[in-house]
This record gives structure tokens, sequence and C-alpha cells, in this order.
């Protein structure tokens, strides 16, 4: 009972920390991307690495005079307005569990991703993220009506029976077609904790599951019970169904993680700052504007 | 090079009609053309279908199944296309149950059994005369992976009797060729004779004397081999189109699907 309340007590801690530390500034929509948090970094350094658009400058006569240039915008300004950063008290515990990550990624599961993927054609890899993407409905659904993103909602319910239906099951992703055009919610249960004004708290990198806080730790166990698959068959079906999915998912993208290490004096900070911005990106957009397709719909003509 | 497709399809459809598949002739034929995009490509369905028909041995029984079924199709630019649909369907066999002397008495009189896998595999060619007219010809067949079952009780001379009666390894087979008119708006509609085939073996636990169909392990046949069917093919939005079809052979049967072309 003791170790029940104590474990509470801390909960309520971190999550005040969290709070405490909640950054003020985000910066630009991030593009969606996959849940999963090594996904998610990825999609962030990605975001980053595009070149951010210069401010405009007035086309006015310059004469010389200080007041001339009193409109010329600084162009670091805006950057290190972005600048986020996250409270890191276990940097130590942290870095080691980042390399024992690293470890297992090359050692491991991208030996593993590469010769499932000269086994398995791309489309049928392709076939299958579509799949569990489409399996995770839930979770989507759910929290965007959690963040009352109800043209989210509409989007991923109309996604989730067009891709059942005519997708064969989720295999095929006709609702991403041009024509109908419903995007992905990117939305997650710890994002709705930030929404609802939760902290992120300071930076946790689990071994397996990669960089997290408090709060989006918090998340994933809310995920994990909207998570169908969890609901058949025994824990070993389940978690075999997981470690697949990380694994096809693994072999649609090697060689990202590589490039973003290649880039990084520190790749431990890299990816802890990518995540970081990513997930403020996320909660301050809920997941992205409505897509144009829900738009459309909802307009009248 | 339009001889030279003619040709092929004129061998297909004698080859069709005059071989006999190892499938059945339920589920739609759709319209003579691919639905697939000009350029050809996939394209997937879900529809519903109601069959009936008459079956015979010594008497005649009526069918009836009520089908819902998913479809995963690829269309070779507008000419040729390779189909197949995996749904569950319920069977109902009107009065296999009822007896045919007074001394016997059963529970019910219709066999029936709902939620069984079925397949349907199917090819179809087209050859277009004109930019709003074509002539089509197809060959489809299905299979059901799942016997069905039925149980009945009654009393035969004073003595109570349950049985349990089988329809097993459920096949049929169809082939014909369809004239599709295209009319403003997209819409193309569609008629044609065609032929088919359809068996069942049925498997009573018991002979029960008084019901038929108990006598031993028979051979259900459909009672009449040709038909015709007629449909429309409407485009919706964003790349759905309506299919809604009907046909006739010995009794009406139809039903309505939505395709997606990739």
């Amino acid at each position: 009972m003791k170790s029940y309340l104590f474990a509470v007590t801390l909960f309520c801690v971190v999550l005040a920390a969290g709070c405490a530390h909640k950054p003020s500034v985000v910066s630009d929509p991030a593009p969606s991307a996959a849940a999963p948090p090594a996904q998610q970094v990825m999609a962030a350094l990605k975001a980053e690495q595009s070149p951010a658009p210069l401010p405009e400058v007035s086309a006015k006569t310059v004469s010389g005079n200080l007041d001339d240039y009193q409109d010329i915008e600084d162009p670091d300004k805006g950057r290190e307005a972005e600048k986020i950063t996250i409270a890191d008290p276990l940097e130590p515990f942290n870095r080691a569990m980042y390399h024992f990550n690293d470890k297992l990624y090359f050692w491991v599961l991208k030996p593993v991703a590469q010769g499932y993927s000269k086994a398995v054609p791309e489309p049928a890899r392709v076939g299958v993220s579509n799949f569990y993407t489409n399996l995770s409905f839930p979770i989507r659904f759910v929290n965007s009506l959690l963040q009352a993103n109800f043209a989210g909602a509409a989007s991923e319910l109309g996604r989730f029976i067009i891709n059942t239906v005519w997708g064969i099951g989720g295999l095929l992703d006709p609702a991403s077609s041009k024509e109908i055009n419903l995007s992905k919610q990117t939305v997650d249960f710890g994002q709705t904790l930030g929404v609802y004004g939760v902290g992120q708290g300071f930076y946790i990198h689990w071994p397996l599951l990669g960089p997290s806080s408090p709060r989006d730790t918090l998340g994933t166990v809310g995920d994990v019970f909207l998570y169908p698959s969890i609901y058949f068959g025994p824990w070993y079906v389940w978690a075999g169904s997981r470690v697949y999915e990380r694994v096809n998912d693994t072999s649609l993208q090697i060689g990202d993680y590589e490039s973003m290490k290649e880039a990084s004096i520190d790749p431990y900070v890299a990816v802890r700052d990518a995540y970081v911005q990513y997930r403020l990106k996320m909660i301050k957009h809920k997941g992205g504007p409505p897509p144009a397709g829900v738009s459309g719909l909802l307009e009248k003509d | 090079m339009h001889t030279k497709t003619l040709k092929v399809m004129v061998i297909s459809i004698v080859i069709m009609l005059t071989i006999q598949g190892t499938a059945a002739a339920s589920g739609p034929f759709g319209p003579p053309q691919p639905v697939s995009r000009p350029a050809g490509g996939l394209h997937t369905g879900f529809g519903y279908w109601l069959q009936e028909d008459k079956f015979k041995n010594n008497e005649e029984y009526i069918s009836r199944q009520q089908q819902i079924y998913s479809e995963l199709g690829y269309g070779f630019q507008k000419n040729w296309d390779l189909y197949a649909r995996v749904g569950l369907s319920g069977q109902k066999l009107f009065d296999a149950f009822s007896p045919t002397t007074t001394a016997t008495t059963t529970s019910k009189n219709d066999f029936s059994e709902n939620w069984k896998f079925f397949s349907t595999l199917g090819a179809k060619g087209f050859y277009p005369l004109h930019p709003a007219f074509g002539i089509g010809a197809f060959v489809q067949g299905t299979y059901y992976f799942s016997d069905f079952t039925d149980n009945v009780t009654g009393i035969q001379s004073g003595a109570p009797f349950t049985v349990e009666l089988g329809l097993k390894n459920l096949w049929d087979v169809s082939a014909g060729i369809g004239f599709q008119a295209t009319i403003p708006w997209g819409i193309n509609l569609y008629i044609g004779p065609y032929l088919y085939y359809a068996e069942a073996k049925v498997s009573p636990s018991a002979n029960i004397t008084g019901l038929a169909l108990t006598s031993g392990e028979t051979i259900l046949r459909n009672n009449t081999v040709f038909g015709g069917f007629a449909g429309i093919d409407a485009p919706l939005s964003k790349g759905f189109r309506l299919q809604i079809e009907g046909k006739y052979a010995d009794r009406l049967s139809g039903g309505a699907a939505v395709t997606y072309s990739y």
C-alpha cells in the first residue's frame, strides 16, 4: 500500500514538475508522422532540416541613416525565439539508454529489417504499414474527440470506413488518394494531455521505446488500451505483432536515422531536441489543420 | 491489333460456353468493361447480393443465398480484368424438411444456416466497337469453403427423430457475354445472356422415411442453365462507382455494389 501511495505521489510530483517546465515557445506545424517516438523524432528532424523562409525585406531606398534599417528584421531573431529546451535531470541514464537503443538498432533491428525488406517487396510492406495504421484508428479517433477536434474525428472515421471496406481491410489506403484526400490525424493521448495543459516534464529516454517524457509515457499507456489487438489473444501475440510492426516500419525508413546521426554533433541532443519540438508542435496544432477533404465536405457550396 | 483481340475474345467465349469449370453462378457479373482507370490498375468493391435458384434431384427446391462480399480486381487498360471476391453467405433451402408422407411430421420445413465463407474468381474481356458501345465476355466461379448444416426434429410413425442435413461442396460456374452502352454522365448500361452450372452434395446423418433429402447422399443441381442479366454502372464521386444488377434464370436475383478504382 505504501509503495502504491509513493508511486502516486511521485507521479503527481512528476506532473507538477511537468507543468512547471512547460515551454512557452513553439514553432511551425510539424509534418504528419506515425506515432512511435523514433518516427516522431525523424519527422521532426526532417522538418528542422528544411530551410526556414527568410523574412521579407521591404524594398525601401536605403539612405544610410539608422532609421532606414528599422524595418529590416534580423534573420536569426526568429530562430532564437524558436529554441526550445527541456529539463534533463536524468541525462546520464538517458544517454546510457540512448546508446543502448542505438546499438539495438544497428545490431538487431536494422539487420532484421534489411533481411525482411529483401524477402518482402516494398508494396507488401507498405500494405502492412497501412494495415497497422488502420488498426490504430481508435487512438486517433478518441483523442481527436477528446481534443474537441470534430473535423479530425470525422476524417478519421471516414478514413477507417473507406480503408477497411474499399482498402481490403486497411492494406490499401484509398482515403489518402488525391480525390478523397482524408489525411491521417497525428494525435495520441500524450498530446491530448498536453492540449489540456499538462506539461511535458523532464526528458526520459526509455530503453526500447525511445524518447519520451512523464506526460507522454502516461499517454503511451493510455494509447495501449485503445489499440484493438491488445484485446485479442494472449499478451505475446500482441507483443509479437508490435515487434513485427516495428520491423516493418523500420524496413521502410532505413537510412533516416543514419543520416540524422551523421548530421549531428551530438546525436543524443539532436534526438532530444527534435522530440521536444515535435511534441510541442503537435500540441499546438492538435494534429494539424483540418484535412482539405473534410473542410471541403463541411463547407457550403 | 483489334482483330487479334477480337479473335482471342471469340475463342475465350467458345471455351467458356463449352467447358465446365469447377466453381458457382452466384454474385453479380458487373459491367463488361472493367471498372479500372483508363490506364489500368486496381479496383476494390463491397456489395450485397441476393441469389435465388431452383435446385433439383427428384424434387425441386428453391434456394436463397444472401451474400455480402469484398472484391479486389486488376484491370488491364479497360479491356481485361481479373477479380476475386471473398464474402459471407447465408443459405436457405425451402421445403428441404417438408414431409412427403402424413406419417412423418417435422419441427420446421426449411433448411437454413448463415455466415459461411465463400470465394469467387472471375475474368472478363471487353472489345469496344464504338466509343459508346462494346461487347464483352466473362467467366466466373464461386466456391464455398464451409459446409452448410442444419438439424430438424420430428416424429416418424410415432417415433421421435433428429436428423442433420449437410449441404457440402457447394460451387457454381457462369460464363456469358455482355453488351454495354455508355450514356451521358458516364453511366454504363449492360445486358447479356449467360449460362451456368451449380451443384451441392446433400449429406444426411440418417435416413428418415418421408423426408426426401435424407435418403442417402445425393447431388442437387440447378434446374435451368440459361439466364439473362442486366445492370447499370454509374459514377458517384471521388472515384467511387455504383453497380446495380439483376439476373434471371428460373428465379430473379439481384444486388448492388460500390466500387473504387485506384
